[in-house]
């Protein structure tokens, strides 16, 4: 019966039901996503794999199917596109998955994203850098996501072991990075951060319109229903409810599926064949839902008798309890703190020792702390507040007599809120050396650009005579002040191949710009000081005429240099002991880099940043050199591994944001509809108040405070569990407490809910203050 | 239509879609006066009511109070002139459920600016009058049909009106009760000087009036003779 009430109740059971559904759905939508993420991280890693050669112990041999592939990667307006250059070495030649046909030189296969940039206006700079013909499209097996930009070039310039590699197949797994204890431990943090709101919204979807459920629950016991039939339609209606949700929150999910394909976030796009739900966790949601729905309407029960002449509320209600909300925060606590200093060594990239499940159920216990005590806080200081103007009164009255609806919606924000607040300390402390490392890099930056102009760093694998034909052409580039470039390698100490040193070798006129050298023949060698910290590294060595080098890091056979008797020492210039750490200068006569094993480029570019695309132009003319070259944002770490753990980190981050912003605004548009059936519900007593005269700013005022106080009140429990919370997983990677601000954005976000609930409230608040709510008639 | 009217209305036209409530009504009353505004179900009675006191515009003819038209008073003004000189008795659901009977007896005092204490005090001079001060603190889902229609009542006079509007005070009372309240409410507002502009489909609670009028098809008839 209670389901066909659900079905049948007439409009206000239609739009209770509808609400219900459409709360549950966007909950269950939520969940389905969330469900997907490994699903996901999966399809990505494997995308990922089948395009990759691998890096094999054993030479590849060259054969009719061999191909050569080299780096082309490069970056327009900020957006990275992943290039490879690939040259075939005979008839039959591998290709990368989502290939159809091999470019040749000049040609060039480009992902569909990638082909729709190039058309587009302002993209003439990236088509004059990629200007091959068009040949194929890279099909999806090939991608990582539709919104990738890739690009395959045909070149027939590439060298084995040089600028290029050599491949007979793709599809060879590579070894992935584990991700780091802390960030794998923030990565567990987040999902239970986000997940447990929407529990929350889901729990407060079922209760919509409960109100005016219970009236025509009353009209049934006067007509004979008893108590156990209403506790039975109840489930009933919840059901029904919650399965209509379920059967919408599939149809929301499918929907965002279908739409995922089109959404780009952080450069980084899915396939919505991506997207599949695990199917244990799947299930547990159908099931899960459901049960969820029945519990929390039967729970919601209990402090009210419906009875024949209506429901009865109990008019003072039961104190609540503080001592068994106190019980999970306690058991969180013992299940976390005994993993104190577990993860202390090398939170980057060190192995995750501890159980995860432990530490979720550690941190679900904690942070479910913060809904259970939330209702206990509001209902004691709340019943403390007095006094104030007639809106303050009439909000605070409100809150007093039922703080359960207002604090119920409120939890899930401070749930998300604690969750961000012990995040974001974990980023302030387990991140301090990306961020040390982005402070460093953004310092020179920053002075650059208060000097008028900008600095980039050269990087790829040339030749001495590709290093000439690339500074002509940066020189030649318009908005290009300067460019410098030069090759440098690697020396080993004979008596000691671990002690290591670097020579620059370049032309006389590049030198000079290195370091004050005076006069210069080719053949000449010169002697930079040490730089700071150098001395003091055990494995760099200060090289000094006769010290005896081999030129390459290992083997047999690898040549001797020895550092001539006539090398002068000279001082570096300032620019130069930024950007190298060569202890050697040397004309290419006293070194041959070309005769050597991967020599590398290094140099820098000096732009006018008033010029608009200069960055872009400067790309270009690089790529055009050598695909394989590059230029380096300053603000980009150097150290790949630290780069990938900030640019992880700075994702990770981005995202639990992101996360954390839409659960509170799916938990604002749950708090809407409470306050927009609240209104409803106080139609007359509002056409009264405004009978006699009440203002529309006082009501206003009101409802903002009906906002206000448990938001503001759940945003403070919120810090201190989010601290309490912070404080116990730094103790787990062993950092000292740190980001005591950092609640400071997901609060502002959070009082933006507050104005948003307020705002969207006042027009039905308005609508209901007409006086139509006194015609009875 | 009195000499000293101090409410007055000519040929109030309201209607509601097609349906013409009110059509053409007149309507005065004196200060101190109690008139009885009767007439079956769906007369227009209530709408009348609502056009006298400002709280819906008519949609012709006009409504003065004090020489000052109400009609073609702004929303704000109007509201103004309810918070002041105005005051309410409605049939039920008219008192704020959150708020103690005290609370809501002093609301119109404390939104037309008074302080809290002075508000409650006012409130709490005319809870004792009308017999329910006992209640004071209780809310009103803890006290009877009765003492609520008197703490409503106290709320209507506590601001000290020129005009008391009561739609139907007794309509969810028993007879006992009813007659109660409304001796409660005319003693008290012959004692304070207030006209009561009284709103009803009980013959009997005419008895406490000054003069009836009728309405029926949207026109007000004065049984004294104007109409």
């Amino acid at each position: 019966m209670g389901a066909r009430f659900a079905l049948a109740g007439g409009r206000q059971g239609w739009i209770r039901t509808v609400l219900t559904a459409v709360g549950v759905g966007l909950g269950v939508a939520v969940l389905l996503l969330a469900a997907s993420v490994p699903h996901v991280l999966q399809q990505r890693d494997a995308r990922g794999d089948a395009r990759s050669g691998g890096v094999s112990e054993e030479e590849v041999k060259r054969s009719s199917t061999s191909v050569l592939m080299g780096s082309a990667f490069t970056t327009f307006h900020g957006r990275d596109i992943e290039g490879h250059t690939l040259q075939a070495e005979g008839k039959h030649p591998k290709l990368p998955p989502g290939v159809e046909v091999l470019p040749g030189p000049g040609e060039m296969v480009v992902s569909p994203a990638l082909g729709k940039l190039l058309d587009q206006d302002g993209s003439r700079e990236l088509a004059h850098r990629l200007d091959g013909r068009v040949v194929g499209t890279i099909g999806d097996e090939g991608l990582l996501g539709p919104g990738e930009l890739a690009v395959y070039l045909g070149s027939d310039q590439l060298r084995p072991g040089e600028n290029a590699q050599r491949f007979d197949r793709f599809g060879v797994p590579s070894d992935k990075e584990p991700l780091g204890p802390a960030l794998l431990l923030i990565v567990v943090v987040a999902c239970v951060v986000l997940v447990l709101p929407v529990a929350v919204f889901i729990g407060t979807a079922v209760r919509f319109g409960s109100e005016r459920r219970d009236q025509r629950l009353a009209a049934l016991r006067l007509v004979g229903a008893d108590a156990a039939m209403t506790h039975r339609m109840v489930a009933g209606e919840s059901l029904v409810g919650a399965g209509l949700g379920l059967l919408l929150g599939g149809g929301f999910f499918l929907l965002g599926r279908s739409l995922v394909g089109h959404i780009r976030v952080f450069d980084l796009s899915v396939f919505p064949s991506d997207v599949t739900p695990a199917p244990l966790i799947a299930a547990l949601i159908v099931v899960g839902v459901p049960v969820l729905a029945v519990g929390v309407a039967q729970s919601a029960m209990r402090a009210l008798a419906v009875e024949p002449l209506g429901v009865l509320r109990e008019a003072v209600p039961r104190p609540r309890r503080l001592w068994w909300r106190l019980l999970p925060p306690a058991c969180g606590l013992l299940l976390l703190l005994p993993l104190s200093g577990r993860l202390a060594d090398a939170p980057l990239t060190g192995r995750f020792a501890v159980s995860k499940t432990q530490i979720s159920a550690g941190v679900v216990l904690l942070l479910s702390g913060v809904a259970l005590l939330l209702p206990w806080l509001v209902e004691r200081l709340v019943g403390r507040l007095r006094g104030g103007l007639p809106s303050w009164q009439l909000a605070v009255r409100r809150l007093q007599l039922s703080s359960g609806s207002a604090t119920r919606a409120v939890s899930g924000i401070t749930i998300a809120v604690a969750g961000a607040v012990a995040l974001q300390m974990l980023f302030s402390a387990a991140d301090p050396a990306a961020a040390g490392e982005r402070g460093e890099r953004e310092k020179p930056a920053a002075e650059a650009e208060s000097h008028g102009w900008r600095d980039a760093q050269l990087r790829g694998a040339p030749t001495q005579h590709q290093v000439g034909t690339l500074v002509d052409a940066l020189r030649r580039t318009e908005g290009v002040r300067d460019a410098v470039g030069f090759l440098e390698v690697s020396l080993s100490l004979k008596s000691d191949p671990a002690q290591m040193a670097s020579a620059a070798v370049a032309d006389c006129a590049t030198l000079r710009r290195l370091a004050r050298i005076g006069s210069c023949r080719d053949g000449d060698v010169f002697l930079p000081p040490p730089q700071d910290g150098d001395e003091a590294d055990e494995d760099v060595v200060t090289p000094k005429p006769g010290t005896r080098f081999t030129l390459r890091e290992s083997g047999k056979g690898a040549p001797e240099w020895t550092v001539p008797a006539s090398a002068r020492e000279v001082r570096a210039t300032p620019r130069a002991a930024a950007e190298s750490s060569a202890g050697v200068l040397a004309t290419p006569g006293a070194i041959d880099a070309d005769a050597l094993e991967l020599p590398w480029l290094n140099g820098w570019v000096r732009m006018d940043k008033g010029r608009p695309e200069v960055t872009e132009r400067v790309r270009s003319a690089v790529f055009r050199v050598d695909p394989g070259f590059s230029i380096a944002d300053p603000a980009d770490p150097e150290d790949e591994v630290l780069s990938k753990a900030v640019d992880t980190y700075d994702s990770v981050r981005r995202g639990i944001f992101a996360g954390a912003t839409a659960v509170l605004l799916l938990i604002g548009a749950s708090m809407i509809v409470s306050m927009l059936e609240q209104l409803r519900e106080r139609r007359r007593q509002l056409a009264v108040l405004v009978a006699f005269g009440t203002r529309r700013a006082t009501l206003g005022a009101s409802v903002l405070w009906q906002t206000a106080v448990p938001v503001l009140l759940g945003l403070g429990l919120a810090a201190v569990f989010g601290w309490g919370l912070g404080w116990v997983l730094l103790r787990i990677i062993g950092e000292p407490m740190a980001g005591w601000t950092s609640f400071v954005p997901i609060a502002g976000v959070g009082a933006g809910v507050i104005a948003v609930v307020t705002l969207a409230s006042l027009p039905a608040l308005w609508r209901l203050m007409r006086p139509d709510g006194l015609r009875t008639e | 239509m009195t000499a000293a009217a101090l409410l007055t209305a000519e040929g109030l036209r309201k209607s509601y879609g097609a349906t013409a409530a009110l059509d053409g009504a007149d309507f005065s009353i004196a200060a101190g006066e109690i008139v009885a505004v009767m007439g079956p179900s769906g007369s227009g009675k209530s709408t009348l009511l609502h056009c006298l006191a400002g709280i819906v515009p008519p949609d012709a003819g006009t409504v003065r109070y004090r020489g000052r038209e109400v009609s073609a008073m702004s929303d704000a003004q109007r509201s103004a002139l309810r918070r002041a000189d105005f005051g309410f008795v409605f049939q039920f659901g008219q008192l704020v459920p959150e708020l103690t009977c005290l609370e809501n007896a002093a609301l119109p005092v404390r939104l037309a600016g008074a302080s809290r204490k002075e508000a409650e005090g006012r409130a709490r001079e005319w809870l004792r009058r009308l017999e329910v001060d006992d209640v004071r603190h209780h809310r009103p889902g803890q006290v009877s049909g009765g003492q609520g229609q008197r703490v409503a009542i106290a709320r209507a006079l506590a601001p000290s009106p020129r005009v008391v509007f009561a739609d139907e005070p007794t309509g969810a009372l028993d007879s006992l009760n009813g007659e109660r309240v409304l001796e409660l409410l005319t003693e008290a507002a012959r004692e304070s000087r207030a006209a009561v502009v009284l709103v009803t489909h009980e013959a009997r609670v005419a008895a406490y009036s000054d003069r009836e009028v009728v309405v029926r098809d949207g026109r007000a008839r004065d049984l004294a003779g104007a109409s």
